[in-house]
């Protein structure tokens, strides 16, 4: 059978919300999703992390995490009973410059969930037993991702492009040293400071028998805290930095070859999203073609390009093998270089948009997909309607735009470098590819965003 | 108060092609998109001895091109026309799916039913893919804290000549064995249209998309298959078998597992939910005593891996916060569970892992991939898709006295096995 022609796809676009906004300033964006029996609703609180106290960094964390463990009119695991009672699970997400928490419940009970939800986030009784409790398994966590190297290379490239007087440089929870100054009182007094509806967007999506609006305003109307208007950091770029990062006996080496990036706000973003695809987003992108297929050295690698609200991070990032991780960043380098003969093909290019346009409806078919991606784009002080205006952007886009994007962003020869494996057996090969690693070990590596240290 | 648990049904227009293809479509047009998933009845239960991992390295092979598509090519063209596609290989099974705009929708029957047709497996091919799976196993397994916890437990659970006695991914002694000829048999044995499921979600009209599968898949002729043999139950685990890993983990941690009967029985849906009650969620009973009570552990929990051949696994796990040690998350493991077997669960306890039941059902129903991954699996191990339409209600059914009596009679402490981390400072 010869291969199929394709028809073109039905045409399809990002759903409009019903808005409406409380008289406690609250916003509200519905999506009324037919057949999506599961209702995700995620409220956005703007919340800048590097107006936490230095000395106090994770506590915007360790408030979230506190705030299902009881509420004024549940107190302690009653809350929890209360929301497992209606099928419901809370969730929670948080950046730099945004709080998510969002509640997912099935249809049925959603009414009876929805005022649990709010009560969450509007009378969290934040006692001091729990809050302790959460600092104690705030410190372990750091622990069990200290010892992970994808935490751990994720960690270290994050302090390593973006410089260090940013809180963005940081762990997003905390450093051991912070957390363990984290008080009962400064929680409260972070809660009572930086939660207010005025601050906040929920949105909601999933097959709502009924108009979900008259519920929400039951749910969130009494809700009065002023909190100040909040303002994002806007992180600048690190120096560029090779570092080997010891995990004595590793058989792999996680690897991170990249750059401090752009947001979608940037001119650059559709054209760089392109470019990222093509060498590292699809399974034979330039990287994967040569270093998985091709070569075997590990078992994927990809180009992420994650942006934030100011800025990004872009990196080429992979697991190698520890015999073959010098030879196969030295190979990557060259990989991701567009110059030339090397730039981004049309063919390339089509394929790009094909995709990036195509997973859309996909990845939006259901309620949490739409929710998810609305949040994020909140955070990131954008409407739903980016998503249609983005992929006609898209559309747009040229090979040469996206070759440049990618040529600016990630400089083959300007890039951070972030290893983590087994020093002992990476550092002479690294070195013999020309690279100079500065070292840091289980002992020097508190100094971890410090790499004179 | 109106009905407070969903009511929830998917049409099913199901079919037999003559070569013994079995295809199950369900119309879904709320997105211009269609989930294509296709089930072969085989998986690391299905290996030799000497030749394990073989399931899934062959997975691997199955995207290194037939005779109209290239090495790699299968992802690229469904990435290249806006959709996704992977595949997984676990004990029971090996599935190949593809989500694609619904006017692609031939491009991915055809490229499954190209591959089933005529793949071209060559040493080359068949090299660099298992230095892949070796650098996948180092990746998820060797590489990080507790990575291998998968395979302990499961050789600690099942004897080794059992179908269940070998993690997926395999010995890497067998995978370096494995031979273009072993690579061929499989093919040939496993992979012909009699042993395989396939189904549409998604943006279609039925007897069209039928229609299409047909012409795909129909001028492919039936295989040999020959039915595996029953596995008959194991019975329960005594002498509590243990195994100590003294790692460089960054805290100790204790897994217990469990021989369960095998998946959507009353006796395993009982037994699931009793796992719930003691260790699904913060209410839970293993969360109140060892995280929040005793402050003795940064996670605790219990869950089942439903599995079709005679037996599937219960755990029960917790990581130990600093200073405290395996033993005492054990002792406090085992203490939930005599209370859990003497008084039984409340209605309310079983009432809320029902509800947390219906939540975690109803979030895969609402991917398409995941729906028709559903209606595949229950077609392929249950041979009735349509039990994905009843399963609420089974779950629903089940009353107190079977929970209790479930955690009473399988959830025994005595019948456990017994892992544990002991952490190594270097």
């Amino acid at each position: 059978m010869k291969r199929p022609v394709i028809a073109p796809p039905r045409p399809w676009t990002f759903p409009a919300p019903r808005t409406a906004r409380l008289d406690n300033g609250l916003a509200v964006q519905a999506f009324h999703r037919p057949g999506q029996h599961l209702i995700n609703a995620t409220l956005v609180l703007d919340l800048p992390l590097h107006t936490e106290p230095p000395d106090s960094e994770g506590v915007s964390a360790v408030l979230q995490r506190c705030l299902d463990e009881g509420t004024a009119t549940h107190p302690g695991t009653e809350y929890a009973e209360r929301l497992e009672n209606c099928g419901a699970v809370l969730g929670a997400g948080i950046s730099y410059a945004a709080t998510h928490v969002s509640l997912e419940v099935p249809s049925t009970r959603f009414a009876a969930a929805l005022p649990l939800f709010a009560e969450a986030v509007t009378e969290p009784t934040l006692d001091d037993a729990d809050v302790r409790r959460h600092v104690a398994l705030r410190l372990a966590e750091i622990e069990q991702q200290r010892a992970h190297p994808v935490h751990r290379g994720a960690e270290a490239f994050r302090a390593a492009v973006i410089a260090g007087e940013f809180r963005a440089a940081r762990p997003v929870a905390g450093s051991a040293s912070t957390v363990e100054g984290i008080s009962t009182e400064k929680v409260r007094a972070r809660y009572h400071a930086q939660y207010g509806p005025a601050r906040g967007t929920l949105v909601l999506a999933g097959d709502f028998g009924s108009d979900p609006l008259p519920l929400v305003a039951q749910a969130f109307g009494g809700w009065h805290r002023p909190a100040a208007k909040a303002v994002a950091e806007q992180p600048g770029a690190g120096a560029q930095q090779v570092l080997l990062i010891d995990r004595p006996g590793a058989v792999q080496a996680d690897v991170r070859l990249g750059s401090f990036g752009i947001d979608r706000t940037d001119a650059r973003w559709p054209a760089l999203r392109l470019g990222a695809f093509v060498l590292g987003g699809g399974f034979l992108s330039r990287l994967n073609r040569v270093l998985r297929e091709e070569r075997g050295y590990t078992y994927g690698v990809q180009l992420t390009n994650v942006p934030a609200r100011h800025g990004g991070l872009l990196a080429v990032h992979a697991s190698f093998r520890t015999d073959v991780a010098a030879a196969a960043i030295a190979e990557a380098r060259e990989l991701i270089r567009v110059d030339g003969e090397r730039a981004i093909s049309a063919d390339e290019l089509a394929g790009a948009v094909n995709y990036l346009i195509g997973i859309t409806p996909l990845r939006c078919a259901t309620a949490a997909g739409i929710t998810d991606q609305v949040a994020a784009l909140i955070e990131a002080g954008l409407d739903a309607d980016f998503v249609n205006r983005h992929a006609a952007q898209l559309q747009r886009v040229t090979p040469d735009e996206a070759t440049a994007a990618i040529s600016d962003l990630l400089p083959p020869d300007g890039l951070t470098l972030v290893v983590v494996g087994d020093a002992e057996a990476l550092a002479e090969p690294l070195r013999a590819q020309g690279l100079d690693p500065t070292v840091v070990t289980e002992r020097s590596g508190a100094g971890l965003s410090d790499p004179s240290a | 108060m109106g009905r407070m648990s969903a009511d929830v049904r998917y049409s099913l227009h199901q079919a037999t092609l003559d070569n013994g293809l079995r295809v199950i479509i369900n119309p879904d047009s709320s997105v211009p998109v269609v989930a294509v998933n296709l089930w072969y009845d085989v998986g690391s239960r299905d290996e030799r001895p000497g030749r394990t991992g073989l399931a899934h390295l062959f997975e691997h092979l199955m995207f290194e091109g037939s005779a109209q598509v290239a090495a790699g090519e299968h992802l690229a063209a469904v990435q290249g026309v806006g959709g996704s596609a992977n595949a997984t290989t676990w004990f029971d099974r090996t599935n190949y799916f593809e989500t694609v705009p619904t006017g692609a929708l031939d491009l991915a029957l055809w490229l499954e039913a190209e591959r089933l047709a005529t793949l071209e497996v060559t040493q080359h091919n068949l090299d660099t893919q298992r230095d892949v799976v070796l650098e996948e196993k180092r990746q998820r397994y060797d590489n990080v804290p507790y990575g291998d916890v998968l395979i302990h437990l499961v050789e600690l659970t099942f004897p080794a000549e059992h179908p269940y006695g070998h993690p997926t991914i395999g010995s890497m002694d067998d995978l370096a064995a494995a031979t273009l000829a072993d690579a061929h048999r499989f093919f040939a044995t496993h992979y012909v249209p009699n042993n395989a499921v396939l189904t549409l979600v998604g943006d279609v009209e039925p007897a069209d998309a039928l229609r299409r599968v047909a012409a795909s898949f129909g001028q492919l002729a039936r295989g040999n298959h020959v039915a595996r043999a029953e596995t008959p139950p194991l019975p329960p685990l005594t002498g509590v078998p243990r195994r100590e890993v003294s790692a460089a983990v960054p805290a100790d941690a204790v897994y217990l597992t469990w021989r369960l009967p095998p998946r959507d029985t009353v006796a395993f849906d009982a037994v699931e939910l009793a796992l719930a009650v003691l260790g699904d969620g913060q209410t839970s009973r293993l969360h109140r005593r060892l995280v929040r009570t005793d402050t003795i552990a940064e996670g605790a929990g219990a869950s089942a891996t439903g599995m079709i051949g005679g037996n599937s696994i219960g755990f029960a796990h917790a990581r130990a916060l600093p200073q405290v040690s395996a033993d005492e998350l054990e002792a406090a493991i085992v203490d939930e569970l005599d209370r859990l077997r003497d008084r039984g669960p409340s209605a309310d306890e079983v009432d809320r892992a029902k509800a947390q039941y219906e939540r975690a059902w109803l979030g895969e129903l609402a991917r398409f991939d995941s729906r028709a991954d559903l209606f595949s699996g229950y077609a392929t191990l249950h041979g009735d898709p349509d039990a994905v339409n009843r399963r609420l209600d089974d779950v629903r059914s089940l009353t107190v006295d079977a929970v209790a009596q479930a955690a009473s009679t399988i959830l025994d402490p005595a019948q456990r096995a017994v892992l544990t981390y002991r952490k190594v400072t270097s």
